[in-house]
């Protein structure tokens, strides 16, 4: 009764283990003779396969592997045709402009060769099918485009023409792209609305790969879809899709071999995962995502840049030294491991790349400007007040809120953190504070704080996807995006030539638009309502077995899994 | 008794009730909604964002949202396509009977999601808390008999150690070691799985495979329970073998083994099992750090990831489960209190 029971239970339980791990079975490391099989690790379980309806991201991710759409966009910008046989054009005719009216014609032929998994053709019927189920008032959704378009109408069983009500520069992409694919009109159904119906959850096939399991919250199971259109292709005979919700964890089966693949890798992880010899990571040829300040105009609380300008941040000089003050190239060696890129513009990806000189890193030329602009420190307390300054009240402290959002990780806040500091050398107090992106975007009547002008500055990333910036550029810089919930121009800024030229670019003409966003790339420069800084990697690790992964900053690293083979 | 219990069951109801009304106040006057758009866009379009309104329930004032919640809307009349002309009655039915509205998420029923996760939230804590009490009952049982000896020293350092680590830490120690290390010396594969509740490509039900997944979880999780119940059952029992009647029960010469168990242990386990009662709540509500660091699919996942995203209909209906399992589990508590312990009864 003396024994102290630990020694023999501890050998008792190695030796459970040990019999246990005899127990198990092999791994999925070795696939089975004759067929091949990848792994994607992914945090979170894809809500569903309708992108439009979520947006997660990794709802794309599987519905690229499942469906397709009218056409797509290949990781340089490119688009080009998936369900169509070819893109339709000015020159080709497929696209026929009445530019008296200001509308548009967009006629769509089809590849006649596809079918869905059991068999059915894939018709113009399943595309009109899909834009009756998106407009649909009470279960319907939206997807960019869809409100100038006036009516879809069927030629024959593989054409049809959209009718666009105005000019619609994105209409290359209009049923296809990152989020929009075709849907089955023999399968859906429609009572059950396109925002809810069940094949979103359970899809009927017409791309590389079917479903064939999906256990909610641990992983999918997609196989190799025999009737895919394209011959000999998908190489892979099945794809196991995990929810591994901890990115540690998802790092340790990369580097164990037990998983392929890595959805948007993030800098740390990329850092370390080279030089390691059995994983790769695929970056994106060009950058979507722009870590930009936003500055608010408006004074905080308020929404009106006329009416209530900041006293602060109306000042242009002051922006100019906010932007001279800041050190780009430090933030991306220090805080995104080498692995950021300096943006100085909107206008940096092609085909619009316009020539903005990069503004120099200038401490001392952003104390002189705050000079110029009537901000001084004359109390000695490292803080300037106003003196003699256009903005505000003699006396008022150079004092205010820089805002972030918490998902992005670490390397935003250091970087918010190390701004503040060059910053506060400068003489500019700021009080920081990282929020859940769900508050910093809300709508306003949900207490959103950009949406209410709550704030003073903040810094976060966005960028278009595909390659036209139009709709984007609405959004952000648009007189009307500017009313709280109806864009996203919390800046509240406006420029007359600026609106003029966005009207303009409304147009098909290449040149006139590569001239016009050019002219709008100097507006910005000149008045700087955002201050683009830098662009944050696109990247998805994989391992070296897997081959002609692709990252893309305009769809998911999917896009191409009908081309992916193993070693 | 029966009346107190009847008692105690009404006031469940109107706590409920009053609870109800101030977790759906809390969930919906939170800063942030469900539709800032979490989504890789950073925003949700604004001509969506009316749309969404509407499919959701959102664009009508929150004590209206609430009676949907509560009664349903298929007694009223409703605008389902927005153009400001009623058409025709609602089509959901409320919490009251049974309907708990849809994902925003997800657009499944909230009933479907939950019934997808709750089964592998309960197998994991049920067996979690089994093996802490299996563990935890000797443990006690020997510090107590043997207090202040080499052996109730350690455990008692180990129970505070095992409290304070911290369970991510400690789940991700364990993968390091048993996944990322040391191999299996028959296949050469990990000696253990990272996680999921099974392997990939096994189909049907194997016990090996799932004992081997339940490994790494269970000994993350059930840590903090060994420490605790172990702990709490060596006061319990110190408490009891001081007893007249342990004195008396050895005076009358029964066998050691007879008094602590028959009339030791019986008597300890009497608060230990009130204690396991009131913590059968997270039968319902999972672990998150174990679920997250083991991709287990289970419900502190779901109520995570549906609190980031103001999933509301999830978030209330996991709250709401959450409140009436713990209040339910107090009375459970009571009763089985009431049960082993003669001395004590309600009127």
């Amino acid at each position: 009764m003396n024994r102290v029971p630990g020694k023999p239970i501890f050998l008792l339980i190695l030796i459970a283990l040990l019999a246990l791990s005899g127990c198990q079975p092999k791994s999925g490391t070795t696939p089975a003779l004759g067929s091949s099989s990848i792994v994607i690790v992914i945090p979170e379980d894809p809500p569903s396969f309708n992108p439009i309806v979520t947006d997660t991201g990794y709802d794309a991710l599987v519905m690229e592997l499942v469906m397709l759409g009218l056409s797509d966009v290949d990781a340089n910008g490119n688009v080009f045709p998936e369900l169509a046989a070819e893109l339709p054009t000015v020159e080709n005719g497929g696209v026929v402009l009445d530019e008296d009216a200001g509308t548009m014609a967009v006629t769509w032929k089809m590849r006649e060769d596809v079918q869905w998994a059991d068999g059915t053709p894939v018709t113009a019927d399943d595309v009109i099918f899909t834009y009756e189920s998106i407009v649909d008032p009470e279960l319907g959704g939206w997807i960019p485009g869809i409100d100038y378009i006036e009516s879809v109408e069927k030629i024959d069983d593989y054409s049809l023409t959209v009718n666009y009500a105005s000019i619609y520069t994105g209409y290359l992409t209009q049923f296809g792209g990152e989020q929009v694919v075709i849907w089955p009109t023999h399968y859906c159904d429609a009572s059950q609305g396109f925002a809810a119906w069940d094949c979103a959850r359970q899809p009927l096939s017409n791309g590389p790969f079917v479903l064939s399991e999906w256990v909610n919250g641990d992983h999918m199971t997609f196989t190799k879809n025999e009737k895919f259109f394209e011959e000999g292709k998908p190489a892979i005979d099945k794809i196991t899709v995990r929810i591994i919700p901890d990115t540690s964890v998802r790092k340790t089966m990369l580097l164990n071999g037990d998983a392929d693949l890595d959805m948007w890798t993030t800098e740390p992880m990329i850092a370390e995962l080279e030089g390691q010899p059995n994983v790769l990571v695929s970056q994106s040829p060009e950058n979507r995502w722009v870590m930009r300040i936003f500055f608010n105009l408006a004074a905080k609380g308020t929404t009106d840049s006329v009416a209530t300008p900041h006293p602060i941040l109306s000042d242009l000089r002051v922006r100019q030294a906010i932007r001279a003050a800041i050190d780009v190239d430090t933030i991306s060696k220090e805080f995104f491991l080498g692995y950021a890129k300096p943006a100085w513009t909107e206008f940096f990806r092609e085909p619009y790349v316009c020539n903005i000189p990069r503004p120099e890193f200038d401490p001392e030329k952003a104390a002189a400007l705050l000079d110029e602009a009537g901000w001084k420190d004359t109390d000695g307390d490292g803080v300037r007040e106003c003196r003699g300054c256009a903005t505000a009240e003699e006396g008022y402290v150079m004092e205010m809120d820089f805002n972030t959002y918490s998902e992005f990780g670490e390397p935003l806040e250091l970087t918010q953190q190390y701004i503040a500091e060059q910053l506060g050398k400068l003489g500019i107090k700021l009080n920081l504070k990282v929020v859940e992106g769900s508050i910093l975007w809300a709508a306003s009547t949900d207490g959103g704080i950009e949406q209410s002008g709550n704030f003073d500055m903040d810094i976060w990333d966005d960028g278009y996807a595909g390659v036209d910036p139009t709709d984007f550029l609405y959004q952000y810089y648009a007189v009307a995006s500017a009313e709280p919930d109806f864009g996203y121009n919390f800046m509240r800024w406006s420029n007359d030539e600026f609106e003029t030229l966005l009207e303009g670019v409304y147009t098909l003409d290449e040149t006139q638009r590569k001239q016009d966003f050019c002219k709008m790339a100097a507006i910005l420069e000149e008045e700087l309502p955002i201050l683009p800084l830098f662009t944050a990697v696109n990247a998805d690790a994989h391992s070296a077995r897997l081959q002609n992964v692709q990252s893309s900053a305009n769809d998911l690293v999917t896009w191409n899994s009908a081309d992916w083979t193993l070693k | 008794m029966t009346t107190y219990i009847l008692r105690r069951l009404i006031q469940t109801a109107g706590l409920l009730f009053f609870l109800s009304i101030l977790l759906f106040a809390l969930v919906n006057l939170a800063p942030g909604g469900p539709l800032s758009g979490q989504g890789q866009s950073r925003h949700i379009d604004p001509d969506k964002v009316e749309l969404l309104k509407r499919q959701f329930g959102l664009d009508k004032p929150l004590p209206t949202q609430y009676l949907i919640w509560l009664v349903g809307n298929d007694w009223m009349q409703v605008d389902k396509d927005g153009d400001g002309v009623m058409d025709g009655n609602g089509t959901r039915l409320g919490i009251l009977r049974g309907d708990f509205g849809f994902s925003f998420r997800t657009r499944q029923p909230v009933l479907t999601e939950i019934g997808q996760r709750l089964p592998n939230t309960i197998y994991l804590t049920a067996i979690t808390i089994l093996v802490a009490v299996l563990v935890a009952i000797p443990i006690g049982i020997i510090s107590a008999i043997r207090q202040y000896s080499v052996f109730d020293i350690s455990v008692t350092t180990f129970s505070f150690a095992g409290q304070a680590i911290p369970e991510f830490w400690l789940g991700l120690i364990l993968i390091l070691v048993f996944y990322a290390w040391l191999k299996n010396p028959f296949t050469g594969g990990p000696l253990l799985p990272s996680g999921g509740m099974t392997s990939i490509d096994i189909s049907g039900f194997d016990l090996g495979d799932r004992i081997v997944h339940l490994i790494l979880p269970v000994l993350t999780g059930a840590l903090g329970w060994i420490a605790w119940y172990s702990r709490f059952l060596r006061s319990s029992m110190l408490d009891v073998i001081h007893q007249d009647y342990i004195r008396t029960a050895r005076a009358k010469g029964l066998s050691n083994w007879n008094v602590l168990t028959r009339h030791g242990l019986r008597n300890a386990l009497i608060p230990l099992v009130t204690l396991l009662a009131l913590d059968l709540p997270y039968l319902f509500g999972g672990a998150i750090f174990v679920e997250t660091l083991f991709a287990w699919p289970g419900m502190a996942r779901l109520y995570y990831q549906a609190a980031l995203e103001r999933d509301y209909p999830v978030l209330m209906a996991v709250l709401i489960i959450g409140a009436a399992s713990i209040i339910l589990s107090n009375l459970l508590a009571d009763l089985l209190y009431a049960y082993l312990d003669p001395r004590i009864r309600y009127e």
